[in-house]
């Protein structure tokens, strides 16, 4: 017999029945602006760190909701907590305290240790 | 309907000389009432007619103008005046005008329109601090024919809008959605293609809300026939080159990468905001104002030309940004609505 | 003179002693507890500082000034600062002119704690010589100002607004106590005296009352219940003094010479922090100048509040004021005392603990500075993250520095990195300073002699906390105000002077004190008029990167305020240094908003 050198790989599809969205959830409890964001990019496009990580508020916000946590730590690492994005913000979210609270709970929802 | 009888020669007051104001004039003089038309400019036809073209079929703003002004040639206009107060008087109501008369009227219809956003007070995009950066309204005065120093002479091969300008942003005071923007960006982007073939256009949008007959078909065709860049996400930076091109700093979305483009001309599709100077008439009056500024019609859907107010009326982008088409319907529903109020009287 | 009681002592004079005891074992254990906590450095410079002769005569005038005389009051509300200063300095010279009567006439009872409060009571003819009868005089004045004092305090208390003050605080139970106790001690001292005087002797005032008394009821009868009432009131105010705001008295006596030895907040709760929130006299002169005070909601978030809550350790509130707080400043630069209210807020957000730590380990410093290293020009212009939003201060003062012919060139032409302030605003020093040194490292490797700034709060951080040695670190009000100084700038004549109004930014101001430059560019260019509120007492404009928690919306309120404040004069133009103040002010303002920069390149020619 022949043998086909096809194989299954993981599918790199999002399966909302399976994300686990407990530190959004989380934050969405600290923060209710968090639920707001349109998704503009105006966020993205102004970072002073979007350079150096990648960060944006909007990926950040849409990570959390996707289950791709490591992520959004790996962006919000270089945050300068600069205020440009607060300032562009169309939807007036306040995004640095909303990065500022979401810096507190790591991991799934857990609250930073004293 | 038939034409009143009873209330022949009856005064209804029109504040506002715009496409609404106009229309409203010329069906009310149909049904036999004496409107006049209070303008506080020098000309009658309001926004409309600085515009060009109208969208969807390209048809000259100033064909419609012209015939509103010519059908309501009938009605006493009143240019250059303002209304300085108002007030209740039995079943009318009293205009106090800036030319010292005082007008006594059945009823008042508000066609007051509304303001293009000052695009200079989002100062991030560098409207009046860079010399490429203009407005909607500065790109149809001068296909008009209206000289633009940020365009005549001058070598254009990359072009950007910028939508939303204004509007959908709680910083700049205007949470709604200015309606019209997204199309117009459309339309503009097509003209400008036709006018230099050549240039590259991108245009930055947040969502497109592309709602209205044909308007979907503008898209398709600004994509395949004129092949206009989509981007989606909104622009937070402008700055200037060596080269005097501004650049242009977005997110991406789609490809979730920050972009920046150089552009030798950037228009901002300054949205619809309400208009501020109606404010001191309508608190005198008592009418409600909606949190986005704009008048509080009685009903959404049911009458959205009426007020809370018996006698008061209000017609086209006085309770919100409103298409053309829709503006000259509500103009013609108010009157409608006036004549009833006026027979039942 | 004659000692009237064998043995000197009598049993009223328990609860004077007990409450004096009390109270200076409880400071002296408070002084040792904070010497205790202060970090080893400087403990040393304050026992350095106390034998510094310099410091020590500082020590000794400021205490003077400011906790006697209340000079600080004084300038601020004349009404308030007499009810204070004749309470305090009456008070104080009644005790120094008590002992000085003891050393004069009985030196043996010095070592009684007691006798000099009391001395009236143990002695009789004591207005029998001239010295006696000058003290006596001096003991009645300062005994009447004193009452004039407790008169004002009481109008105080009932009608704050008669005294200039909008809002006051509301005080506790203990507080009340403390208050009454207060106000009892000198009418019972007077009382007490008067019905004494035929036998100690007294002076104008207690004299004719004591006549006056007897001419209707027996003053014997009446010495000893007046006595003892006036040493329960001492007693009872000093033992719940340490559990009232008057614990005030006793910690700014403390807190000045701490502070003329150039200690400095380090820890939020503990050591000089401590001392800080516990000199707060509760006055509530903070309410008033606060910004955040035109929403009612905000009144309980001023410092006089946190101070109160940081002695209760209400850890939810605690942490609720210090995010909100803009950090204007405005709080320290009204308060008598100087409690730091941003400095405190910024040692409190510093506690905060947070599971994911800023890492800035992968911007390479090399490959944003070598362009500059290789252009190398004098002048360094850093515009910051907030110009990058305000293309108006940049482009302007890029054409300014190019018609002075200034050598310059721009750090950050797309952005680059952020300063560091917010990061230190937000309490996340350590993170900070890791940002600092990158950027450190840029400047020193661009070659320039000067670090020039068009943002105030990029400003006061290069100026208080980077170490740049040889390079001159100046904002843009200082450096255009030098180019006209020194001609390379010339004024445009214009036929009508526009007439400005120039909002002084909080950073600038308050922060770094720079408050005349700018006025003087705007002088020399135009017409400058003056807000009623300016210089130190500035409004903020809202849009302060210092609050953590403050909403867009809520802020909207005091951007208004501050520029009804700006508009009172009718100025054509509002202009102001730092580009979040020109974001803020020219979203609601109803005429142009321009940074100093725009103004500098309208009105000068090349």
């Amino acid at each position: 017999m022949m043998e086909f050198g096809f194989s299954l790989s993981p599918s790199s599809a999002v399966d909302l029945d399976k994300v686990d969205t407990s530190r959004f959830d989380r934050l969405v409890e600290m923060e209710p602006q968090a639920r707001i964001c349109i998704g503009c990019g105006s966020c993205s496009a102004t970072c002073t760190a979007e350079p150096y990580s990648g960060m944006s508020v909007r990926k950040v916000l849409l990570g959390l909701q996707r289950g791709r946590d490591a992520e959004v730590d790996r962006m919000l690492a270089a945050c300068m907590l600069c205020g440009k994005c607060t300032m562009v913000c169309p939807r007036g979210i306040n995004t640095r305290h909303l990065i500022l609270s979401l810096c507190r709970i790591s991991g799934k929802g857990k609250e930073g240790k004293a | 309907m038939k034409k009143n009888k009873n209330n022949a020669n009856q005064h209804v007051a029109i504040i506002g000389g715009g496409i609404a104001g106009l229309e409203a004039a010329r069906a009310l003089l149909g049904l036999g009432y004496r409107p006049v038309i209070i303008e506080k400019s020098d000309r009658t036809g309001g926004h409309v007619a600085d515009w060009h073209r109208l969208f969807p079929d390209m048809s000259p703003a100033k064909d419609i103008v012209e015939r509103l002004r010519r059908e309501t040639e009938g009605a006493r206009t009143l240019l250059q005046t303002e209304i300085y107060a108002a007030g209740r008087l039995g079943n009318d109501y009293t205009l106090t005008l800036s030319d010292g008369n005082t007008l006594r009227a059945g009823a008042v219809l508000f066609s007051t329109g509304f303001d293009l956003f000052e695009a200079a007070k989002k100062e991030e995009y560098g409207y009046g601090i860079y010399d490429q950066v203009m407005t909607n309204a500065d790109l149809e005065r001068w296909f008009n024919g209206g000289g633009d120093k940020r365009l005549d002479g001058k070598e254009i091969r990359r072009i950007g809008f910028v939508h939303c300008v204004g509007s959908r942003d709680v910083k700049a005071g205007n949470a709604q959605c200015s309606k019209v923007c997204c199309i117009t960006a459309i339309k503009q982007a097509i003209e400008m293609k036709e006018k230099f073939p050549d240039a590259e256009i991108w245009c930055f949008y947040m969502d497109l809300r592309l709602f209205g007959k044909k308007y979907e078909d503008f898209y398709i065709g600004a994509q395949r026939d004129y092949g206009i860049h989509f981007i989606r996400g909104r622009v937070s930076e402008v700055s200037e080159n060596i080269e005097g091109r501004v650049i242009v700093k977005a997110e991406d979305t789609l490809a979730g990468k920050p972009v920046k483009v150089s552009l030798d001309v950037l228009v901002l599709m300054s949205g619809m905001v309400c208009n501020r100077q109606v404010h001191g008439l309508a608190c005198q009056l008592s009418l409600g104002v909606d949190e986005d500024g704009f008048l509080k019609s009685r009903d959404n859907i049911a009458s959205i030309t009426e007020s809370d107010n018996r006698g008061i009326f209000y017609a086209g982008a006085v309770t919100g940004p409103k298409t053309v088409p829709e503006t000259l319907a509500e103009a013609r529903s108010a009157a409608l609505s006036i004549h009833a109020y006026l027979s039942a009287q | 003179m004659i000692e009237r009681i064998p043995g000197a002592f009598h049993p009223f004079v328990l609860p004077f002693v007990i409450g004096m005891v009390f109270v200076l074992a409880w400071c002296l254990a408070g002084m040792l507890r904070i010497l205790f906590e202060l970090p080893r450095e400087d403990r040393r410079k304050f026992f350095v500082s106390l034998i510094t002769p310099r410091i020590l005569w500082k020590d000794i005038k400021d205490i003077f000034l400011n906790c006697l005389i209340h000079v600080r009051l004084w300038k601020r509300n004349k009404v308030l600062g007499y009810m204070h200063s004749s309470i305090a300095f009456g008070w104080f010279m009644l005790i120094l002119l008590g002992h000085v009567e003891v050393f004069l006439f009985l030196p043996h009872r010095v070592r009684f704690l007691y006798y000099p409060i009391f001395f009236n009571f143990f002695v009789a003819e004591a207005d029998a010589t001239i010295q006696g009868e000058v003290l006596m005089f001096l003991m009645d004045l300062f005994l009447l100002l004193i009452l004039s004092g407790i008169v004002i305090a009481i109008i105080k208390r009932f009608r704050s607004r008669i005294v200039g003050m909008r809002r006051t605080t509301r005080a506790n139970a203990l507080d009340t106590v403390g208050l009454y106790a207060l106000w009892a001690i000198f009418p019972l001292r007077l009382l007490a005296e008067t019905f004494t005087a035929h036998i100690s002797g007294g002076s104008f005032l207690t004299e004719p009352a004591g006549q006056l008394f007897h001419r209707f009821i027996s003053n014997d009868m009446h010495i000893l219940p007046t006595w003892w009432a006036y040493s329960i009131a001492l007693g009872i105010f000093m033992v719940v003094l340490p559990f009232t705001r008057y614990m005030h008295i006793p910690t700014e006596m403390l807190l000045i010479p701490m502070r003329n030895a150039g200690i400095r907040i380090r820890s939020a709760r503990k050591g000089f922090a401590r001392l800080e929130y516990f000199s707060c006299p509760g006055c509530g002169v903070c309410i008033d100048a606060c910004p955040m005070s035109v929403r009612k909601e905000n009144l309980k978030d001023c410092t006089v509040y946190l101070n109160r809550q940081l002695r209760r350790k209400n850890e939810p509130r605690i942490e609720e004021i210090s995010d909100k707080c803009l950090l204007c400043g405005k709080c320290t630069a009204v308060c008598q005392v100087g409690v730091e209210g941003p400095e405190l807020r910024m040692a409190l957000r510093g506690e905060r603990k947070y599971a994911l730590t800023p890492d800035y380990g992968r911007i390479e410093t090399s490959a944003l500075s070598a362009p500059l290293a290789e252009r190398k020009a004098k002048v360094l212009y850093y515009a910051g993250c907030m110009s990058q939003l305000t293309p108006s201060i940049r482009k302007a003062t890029a054409a300014v520095l190019d018609r002075a012919g200034i050598d310059w060139q721009p750090m950050d032409p797309d952005g680059r990195l952020c300063c560091g302030r917010p990061l230190l605003t937000a309490g996340r020093t350590d993170a900070a300073r890791e940002l600092m040194a990158k950027n450190r490292e840029i400047i020193l490797a661009s070659g320039c002699d000067t670090l020039l700034l068009t943002c105030p709060i990029c400003y006061r951080v290069f100026l208080e906390d980077y170490d740049l040695p040889g390079i001159r670190v100046v904002h843009h009000s200082v450096f255009f105000q030098e180019l006209l100084r020194d001609g390379k700038l010339t004024p445009k004549n214009t036929p009508v002077e526009p007439r400005f109004v120039y909002h002084d930014p909080c950073e600038l101001g308050r922060g770094c004190g720079i408050y005349e430059p700018p006025r003087e560019t705007l002088d020399a260019l135009g017409t400058l008029l003056e807000a009623p509120k300016n210089r130190q007492e500035s409004i903020c404009c809202g849009g302060s990167l210092g609050s953590l928690s403050l909403s867009f919306e809520k802020r909207k309120d005091i951007t208004l305020g501050a520029l009804g404040n700006l508009t009172a004069a009718r100025p054509d133009t509002i202009v102001t240094a730092c580009p979040l103040c020109l974001n803020t002010f020219a979203r609601y303002a109803d005429r142009p908003v321009k940074d100093l920069a725009q103004v500098v390149l309208e009105n000068t020619t090349d």
